[in-house]
């Protein structure tokens, strides 16, 4: 190598890599904005009729020797999906997320801050799109949705 | 069948129609209540369970003893007679000790019927008894039965309903994943290009290089 100068060796890609790269980086962006969605239907399936018969003749059955039958409803109503009969964890999820807001509402907060407002589509403080950093892309992907 | 109506045979008898609406847990506690009450007072199921014939039996046998006691007494008379010392003190004294044997022979044998006759009681009602355990253990094994297989096809009910919700919340979860699966299609069709980087190399020459290049042309 002569002496004196200086020689350098960057590193190159073509152009249409490079905006996929960075389109992939946008996605990613937005992506990183997506809020829990929680699932609201049937989780486990509902006791069939013949279960349901099948209490029933084991109650009478502990009736039927003098014993205490256990009558009265365990499970919460099931609710339908589609057709699909099953008890969800939704109320259950609802109860505890009510629990978290009465008793420590600041975490809630701070959790929903990272994703969109479910309602609204309003980006969150903390979502990378709001975040104080100048990014060097032009676009982080088209925003909106559909 | 003559003379008067077997108590054992004119007892309550199930209604046919209404079987069906006891259960066989029902049948099984009544048959084991039932079987209790005997082996709680056996005296008591006993005298429901006694022979209707007794008494007729026993008063054959009466009549068969008194027929021999009288044809027994012929015979002493007879004797008497033969020996010409009939309505004599020794025919008295004979036909006294006969009598007394015959009578102690009518006693012995109701007795002995009477005691037969409770002793099988005692034993029918036990047979009885035993006969509503097996039929209440046969109804409460039915029931057992009955109920386990239908907890089993209620089982395979419910299990196809999960099945059908398991499905549908797999494809819940595949639509709000459906994002997350572009983008990694998107960053595995990247970074799967080949030798899509190079290399571009430069050079700034220094002091050394114009010296050695002026002198070069010197």
């Amino acid at each position: 190598m002569a002496k004196g100068g200086r020689e350098s060796t960057d590193r190159t890609m073509p152009q249409f890599f490079e905006t996929a790269l960075q389109q992939s980086v946008g996605m990613g962006q937005d992506l990183a904005a997506m809020p829990y969605v929680g699932y609201r239907g049937a989780d486990v399936a509902a006791f069939s009729p013949m279960q349901q018969a099948v209490f029933q003749n084991q109650q009478d059955a502990m009736n039927a020797f003098g014993m205490q039958g256990g009558q009265g409803q365990y499970m919460p109503d099931p609710v339908n999906t589609g057709g699909a009969l099953g008890y969800s964890s939704a109320p259950v999820y609802d109860a505890a997320m009510a629990n978290l807001e009465a008793t420590s509402p600041a975490i809630p907060d701070y959790i929903s801050s990272f994703g969109i407002d479910p309602i609204t589509g309003e980006v969150g403080s903390r979502a990378p799109d709001s975040q104080p950093v100048a990014l060097e892309m032009q676009s982080a992907g088209r925003r909106g949705g559909k | 069948m003559a003379g008067s109506a077997n108590p054992n045979m004119v007892q309550s008898v199930p209604d046919p129609t209404s079987m069906p609406r006891a259960t066989p847990y029902q049948r099984a506690s009544m048959a084991n209540m039932g079987a209790m009450q005997t082996y709680a007072n056996p005296a008591a199921a006993a005298a429901n369970m006694m022979n209707p014939y007794q008494q007729q039996v026993v008063d054959a046998t009466i009549r068969d003893v008194g027929n021999a006691a009288q044809v027994g007494l012929n015979q002493i008379g007879a004797q008497a007679q033969g020996a010409g010392a009939y309505g004599g003190s020794r025919q008295g004294i004979a036909e006294a000790e006969a009598l007394k044997g015959f009578n102690q022979q009518a006693l012995d044998q109701v007795s002995r019927l009477n005691q037969q006759g409770y002793q099988q009681s005692i034993n029918n009602a036990y047979n009885a008894a035993a006969g509503l355990q097996n039929t209440g253990n046969q109804a409460f094994a039915m029931g057992n039965q009955l109920q386990q297989n239908q907890m089993q096809q209620g089982a395979m009910q419910q299990q196809m309903m999960q099945n059908l919700i398991n499905a549908g919340k797999q494809q819940f979860a595949g639509y709000l994943g459906q994002p997350q699966q572009n983008l990694n299609t998107m960053l595995s069709t990247v970074s799967a290009q080949p030798q899509l980087s190079g290399q571009e190399r430069s050079f700034k020459p220094g002091l050394f290089n114009y010296l050695q290049f002026a002198a070069g042309l010197a």
